[in-house]
């Protein structure tokens, strides 16, 4: 009746093996309408019996009697909930290492680094976890540019969200480092480029072209609008850097450029604090050098004691992934408990949670622990959905259900926050990316169910050993997603040769 | 059944009276009679009471009856649910590896009570996990440990009083656990002949001599060896004995190891495996056998220790064979990892919530031969209760409090 799903996207799928991996894998003309027994829109009341259409990627109708286009794909399923799809406002993880062995590395990108087969982003989207930004992590001082993906796709380019989503800083001592050590580091990275940037004005007025040679040397097109012309310091640190406009901002050095970008306020900063005093240190750097308005603090363990600083500063969070803080008094050994997230929403902070990994402790865990410590639902799932989307300067785009957004819907068997809820379809941009009877490694995760054999090139065979290259009819189709149970294995039994005597 | 009720009721509170004539010694409560009201009260005897009373008297369950879910506040407890206190039958908790026993392999007659530290830590934190009951074993690093003990998890801090059943299981292991590294199980080795076994095999080998050598020393007293006693008890089917398999291989080594006492007439031992997380591998096997199963916590990531692989529907599995299965945490207590969330992960795998609370309630009850005491919600058995606030083993559910022999341990009641 209405699993009109492109048989196309179907054979891609099966002939991946797993999850048909390569985006625009799906044929159709861009239209999908799904229709849902409950959609939860993070706008407003849930609708029940729901209908949301999108075309071109985006969302262009959620309602209970939204139209479909007469030559859209009906994706319906009374007995699913419709969900905007979590959103992970940071992530190590995706990616080959996490970090450089450079400390102040500003010009690095996580788009060089991350791994788009990755089980991480497999495990993500099985998860409904659509919206992921991957930055460095936390051994470092400076780590890089990060970048917000979704977990799909075979290439960066295919998976790309947003690019430059935030430059990586350190204020907790990475391993090995003694707080001071770091705390030093990281504002010299600053004086440093102040330092260079009053070398460059100094070069030029002195006649030097150095830099210009360099440039030239690299490579860069010195005619290009936004190499040739100069402009003056922007920003509002509490230094300047004057004469700077004589300065083609093509000749400035790329290793210091993405520094100068975040010092005026053009690129975002993630913070990492590891304690209470790390928070003071990033809130001081981050005014010092102008960009608190634009910092976002990641925090880990006892950083939640800071919270008054912060919220003085304004700037928002993402909290670690270990929501309760177990402290235990080193002289009487009691231990006392603080739910951190709890905290924050009693503060009126604004607040991201992360995953304590991909798979069973994802974003859903993470805010159903919230509800279970005392914060209202909606506000739990704000923290894994709208926030972290606002977080990461994408809520216009994603976060929520509402016309204009990304087409991202995840169907899932029963409540989000629900341990038996599992996420049956995935669909991105308007594309059906994910469908968990499809899922081969889910069935082996799941039921023990050992895929029948994959040959080289990731063919499914079928029981005869042939490649089963051929799509299923629709009526084949839509048996599967009646929640038919996989054909279980037949127990063998070759248990009959017992163990000989002594 | 109202008439129960009053009667519990009036009992109450006569001692709730007495509790406020009497000074409350150290701030702490320890009263023994509570009447907690609840909206679900899961008994784990196949019974839920929508809205109802249980009344704990003198430490005991004295009613668990449907009655209004609206009561006093300041003289009761009122949750949205009430089960029994969670069992988990191979805490890992309050021993340390001290407490292996290194002069020989086969070491039966140790008892791990004599080694259990209950000043940890870990007690008070099982007790916040709704955890009141627990079976500790002797750590798995010697073919056959010595003998494990079932606590309460709260209580006077002396083992007499904590224990539950003494001697309760006899536990070994097989897999890698007993033959890692050829050397003390800590420290540094002090003469060229250290720790045996080394394999595998070595371990099986040790099993199947230890219990060849206790038939035999009925006719032949020079096959004797300290414990031999123990074992005589295992095969007479008096002593349950525990054995750590993770792997379908060493599942079907201890199932073998059963099978073979059985068919040699040595005798008939009540084994359950421990930590057995391929067991969805081979159910039917475990069926066969009548072998009953605790499973070790989900794993992330699927993989556990000795590089077994745990599917996530096993509970659900095994129980359909008619396996009977216990769910552990291994101690652990944190957030993802504690027993309630365990009980969680099995129905996420499939298991139906009645036979996800009875993994942590009355089928490790059971399994420890404790059944008459604790494990469910009736009359006259221990008051161990755990308050929830929404449903159980749900991750938007929490233990907000927590009654251990009628001792309430953890405060459901705001703080004042």
């Amino acid at each position: 009746m209405s699993h009109l799903i492109s048989r196309t996207f179907v054979s891609t799928a099966l002939s991946l093996g797993l999850l048909a991996l390569a985006p625009d894998a799906h044929a159709g003309n861009g239209k999908i309408a799904i229709k849902a027994g409950r959609v939860i829109t993070m706008v407003g009341p849930d609708i029940v019996n729901g209908v949301i259409t999108i075309e071109d990627g985006r969302i262009t109708g959620v309602s209970a009697d939204a139209k479909a286009a007469w030559d859209a794909e009906v994706l319906d399923h009374p007995e699913l909930v419709a969900f905007p799809g979590w959103v992970e406002a940071h992530s190590n993880r995706g990616m080959d290492r996490p970090n450089e062995n450079v400390p102040v590395a500003p010009f690095l990108d996580v788009r060089d680094s991350i791994d788009p087969i990755s089980f991480y982003f497999e495990d993500s989207l099985r998860a409904g976890v659509l919206t992921i930004n991957v930055q460095q992590g936390n051994a470092c001082v400076i780590g890089g540019q990060g970048m917000v993906v979704k977990p799909f796709g075979l290439t960066i380019e295919q998976m790309l969200v947003k690019q430059g989503s935030g430059l990586k800083l350190v204020a907790g001592a990475r391993p090995g480092r003694s707080r001071a050590t770091q705390a030093q580091e990281l504002r010299k990275a600053f004086l440093d480029l102040r330092q260079y940037l009053d070398k460059l004005v100094q070069d030029k007025q002195d006649g030097k072209d150095y830099a210009r040679r360099e440039a030239l040397f690299q490579g860069k097109d010195l005619e290009k609008e936004e190499n040739k012309k100069g402009r003056a310091f922007e920003g509002t640190a509490n230094w300047k850097v004057p004469g700077l406009e004589a300065i083609p901002r093509g000749e400035i050095d790329d290793q210091k450029e993405p520094l100068l970008r975040l010092v005026e306020g053009k690129l975002p900063a993630f913070m990492y604090c590891d304690s209470g005093s790390s928070v003071q240190l990033a809130l001081d750097v981050a005014r010092a050098n102008g960009f608190l308005a634009n910092t976002v603090l990641v925090l880990e363990g006892d950083s939640w004691k800071a919270a008054d600083a912060i919220l003085e500063a304004g700037v928002p969070v993402v909290l670690s992934p270990n929501l309760m803080y177990v402290e235990r008094d080193p002289l009487t050994g009691k231990e006392t408990e603080t739910f951190v997230p709890k905290v924050f929403s009693e503060k009126k902070i604004r607040f991201a949670l992360q995953s304590l990994n991909p798979s069973a402790q994802s974003l859903w865990f993470q805010a159903a622990q919230c509800v279970a410590n005392g914060l209202d639902r909606t506000a739990a799932l704000e923290a894994a959905t709208r926030t972290p989307a606002d977080i990461l300067r994408l809520g216009k785009r994603v976060g929520s259900l509402e016309q204009g957004k990304d087409g991202n819907v995840v169907l899932l068997s029963g409540d989000p926050l629900s341990v038996r809820s599992t996420v049956q379809y995935v669909v991105i941009g308007g594309n059906l990316v994910y469908d968990r009877s499809k899922d081969v490694r889910m069935k082996h995760l799941m039921n023990g169910v050992e895929p029948n054999n994959t040959a080289p090139g990731g063919v499914m065979l079928d029981a005869s050993g042939h490649p089963c290259n051929d799509a299923p009819t629709v009526d084949e189709k839509s048996k599967t997603d009646k929640g038919e149970k996989p054909p279980e294995e037949k127990p063998h039994d070759d248990h009959k040769d017992e163990p000989k005597k002594d | 059944m109202k008439l129960t009720w009053m009667l519990g009721g009036l009992a109450c509170v006569a001692s709730n009276a007495h509790a406020l004539l009497r000074p409350a010694a150290d701030d702490k409560d320890e009263r023994k009679a509570w009447t907690v009201r609840a909206t679900k009260i899961y008994t784990s005897t196949g019974r839920t009471i929508d809205k109802g009373v249980v009344i704990v008297n003198n430490g005991k369950i004295s009613a668990v009856t449907p009655g209004s879910d609206e009561g006093d506040a300041s003289t009761e407890l009122r949750v949205y649910a009430v089960t029994a206190g969670l069992i988990d039958a191979s805490a890992r908790i309050g021993v340390s590896m001290d407490a292996v026993e290194q002069s020989r392999e086969v070491a039966p007659e140790v008892r791990v009570a004599s080694a259990v530290d209950l000043f940890s830590p870990a007690w008070e934190r099982q007790v916040e996990c709704g955890v009141t009951t627990v079976l500790v074993n002797p750590p798995d690093r010697d073919v056959i440990g010595g003998l494990g003990v079932v606590l309460k998890t709260a209580g006077d801090n002396a083992i007499a009083k904590r224990t539950l059943k003494p001697d309760a299981v006899l536990r070994g292991a097989m897999g890698s656990d007993p033959s890692q590294g050829n050397h003390p199980a800590f420290g540094r080795p002090t003469d060229f002949y250290s720790r045996r076994p080394t394999t595998r095999m070595g371990v099986e080998w040790e099993w199947r001599k230890a219990f060849f050598d206790t038939a035999q020393s009925k006719q032949d007293a020079s096959k004797k060896f300290p414990g031999v006693e123990r074992l005589e008890e295992v095969l007479a089917g008096k002593l349950t004995l525990s054995i750590q398999a993770w792997t379908t291989q060493d599942i079907r080594t201890a199932v073998f190891l059963k099978e073979e006492i059985e068919r040699e007439g040595f005798g008939k031992p009540r084994l359950f495996i421990d930590a057995a997380a391929e067991a969805w591998k081979e159910p039917q096997l475990l069926a066969r056998s009548k072998t009953p199963v605790v499973l070790p916590p989900f794993p992330v990531g699927g993989r556990t220790d000795d590089g077994a692989f745990m599917a996530w529907n096993v509970a659900q599995l095994l129980q359909e064979q008619g396996i009977v299965v216990a769910l552990s945490a291994h101690g652990n207590s944190e957030l993802d990892g504690r027993l309630a969330m365990q009980a969680g992960y099995a129905m996420r795998g499939g298991l139906s919530f009645d036979e996800a609370l009875a993994a942590v309630t009355i089928n490790p009850a059971r399994l420890l031969g404790v059944e008459d005491r604790v494990g469910s919600l009736e009359v006259g058995k221990d008051a161990d209760l755990v308050l929830w606030n929404g449903e159980p083993f749900e991750p938007t559910a929490r233990v907000v409090g927590v009654i251990v022999d009628g001792v309430l341990r953890v405060d459901p009641r705001p703080k004042q």
